[in-house]
């Protein structure tokens, strides 16, 4: 029997076979691989906490108690991912939501709440000069995918951040080559527009 | 903020360079076993065979119905193998008694040389020391016993031991 050290090595395929036979390691190891990427994702689509957990809790357990329905022969990441993208996709729908605050989710009322669900920017630079230039960078990067259209959203996210390839992204998005090619061209236009402050 | 201008170029790289180097986020801690709280394991198949086998035989009618065909296929080989079984009494009491006497010959020969092994290599002699008298013997007996039985009560603990975290899981 594979220990959670073995998963580690075996492919999404494999590990999704040893699931499918009741293994309890297998089902961990699949949460720990996508927790992260599926919960970016959707954070960055609803950008809100709490409400992003719910989803990516509600993705995880669409995919893993239909893990006997899961073909093989499509790459598992698209389709946790397709399965996010939906979740989140229906959310904007249901309910229109500001673009990001930096300062935390909308909902938020208190400052736990606040801290709770602001973005955090990545922490790259080496002085204090440029670490404030590298958080604001950041966040108005965040800000601008904020700002931008669901469905462009989804797609740079998914070439930019997650690094994944053109083809998974229009298997994800159930959109043709062209189109998601289309898209990710005009989402880093839209970016760099936003960005153009940055010019002065 | 900047003190040089960024071209196109420039703020293209600036953009995918963010893009690239933005940080994964990660869920609450607890996450993975909140989820696994919520998710139903599949059975082992064998188990899901014998369970449905046992739902679909259990119920009255067919439990009713298996029970007169197996008491009929009984009936119908006592019927059918009774007239030759008495058509061919002698030779089946021949090669009975043929059977009884070499099964018989080989299962004696086994048991004498199991004790004779016992006898020559001392063991006999070393069992006969330490339990020395009948007392001994049961307590040792009465031991294994309260050994084997607490072995079993332990994995039964430890065997519920997952669904307890799981049920806490769902009370968190």
């Amino acid at each position: 029997m594979p220990t959670a050290k073995d998963l580690q090595a075996l492919g999404d395929q494999e590990v999704v076979e040893l699931a499918k036979a009741g293994r309890e390691t297998a089902y961990r190891e699949l949460l720990r691989r996508y927790e992260r990427p599926v919960f970016s994702l959707i954070f960055r689509m609803v950008r809100d906490r709490a409400l992003a957990e719910d989803l990516a809790q509600e993705t995880f357990l669409k995919v893993l108690n239909a893990l006997g329905s899961y073909r093989p022969e499509y790459k598992f990441s698209s389709w946790i991912f397709k399965i996010a993208n939906n979740a989140a996709i229906d959310q904007l729908r249901r309910r229109e939501l500001d673009t990001l605050s930096l300062d935390g989710s909308p909902d938020a009322r208190t400052a736990d709440e606040v801290e709770a669900t602001a973005l955090q920017a990545t922490d790259r630079a080496e002085t204090p000069l440029e670490e404030l230039e590298s958080r604001e960078t950041g966040a108005a990067i965040e800000q601008a995918i904020g700002r931008l259209r669901p469905e462009y959203r989804t797609c740079i996210l998914l070439r930019h951040v997650e690094g994944r390839t053109y083809e998974e992204i229009a298997e994800v998005m159930d959109l043709p080559l062209g189109t998601v090619k289309t898209y990710i061209h005009r989402a880093r236009l839209e970016l760099r527009e936003y960005l153009a402050d940055l010019k002065t | 903020m900047r003190d040089k201008q960024l071209d196109d170029s420039d703020l293209d790289l600036l953009v995918l360079r963010e893009l690239s180097s933005m940080p994964s986020l990660a869920p609450s801690r607890g996450f993975r076993d909140r989820v696994m709280a919520r998710v139903s394991l599949p059975k082992p198949a064998p188990l899901v065979r014998l369970q449905r086998a046992g739902a679909w035989a259990l119920q009255p009618r067919r439990a009713a119905a298996l029970a007169t065909a197996y008491a009929a296929c009984v009936l119908a080989t006592i019927l059918l193998a009774g007239p030759w079984v008495a058509a061919h009494a002698g030779v089946l009491a021949v090669a009975g008694s043929w059977v009884v006497a070499h099964v018989g010959a080989w299962v004696n020969a086994g048991l004498m040389a199991v004790a004779t092994w016992g006898v020559r290599s001392g063991v006999v002699q070393a069992l006969r020391e330490a339990f020395g008298t009948g007392l001994r013997l049961w307590a040792t007996l009465a031991t294994a016993a309260l050994l084997y039985t607490g072995s079993g009560y332990g994995l039964h603990v430890l065997l519920k031991a997952p669904r307890r975290s799981h049920e806490l899981g769902r009370a968190l």
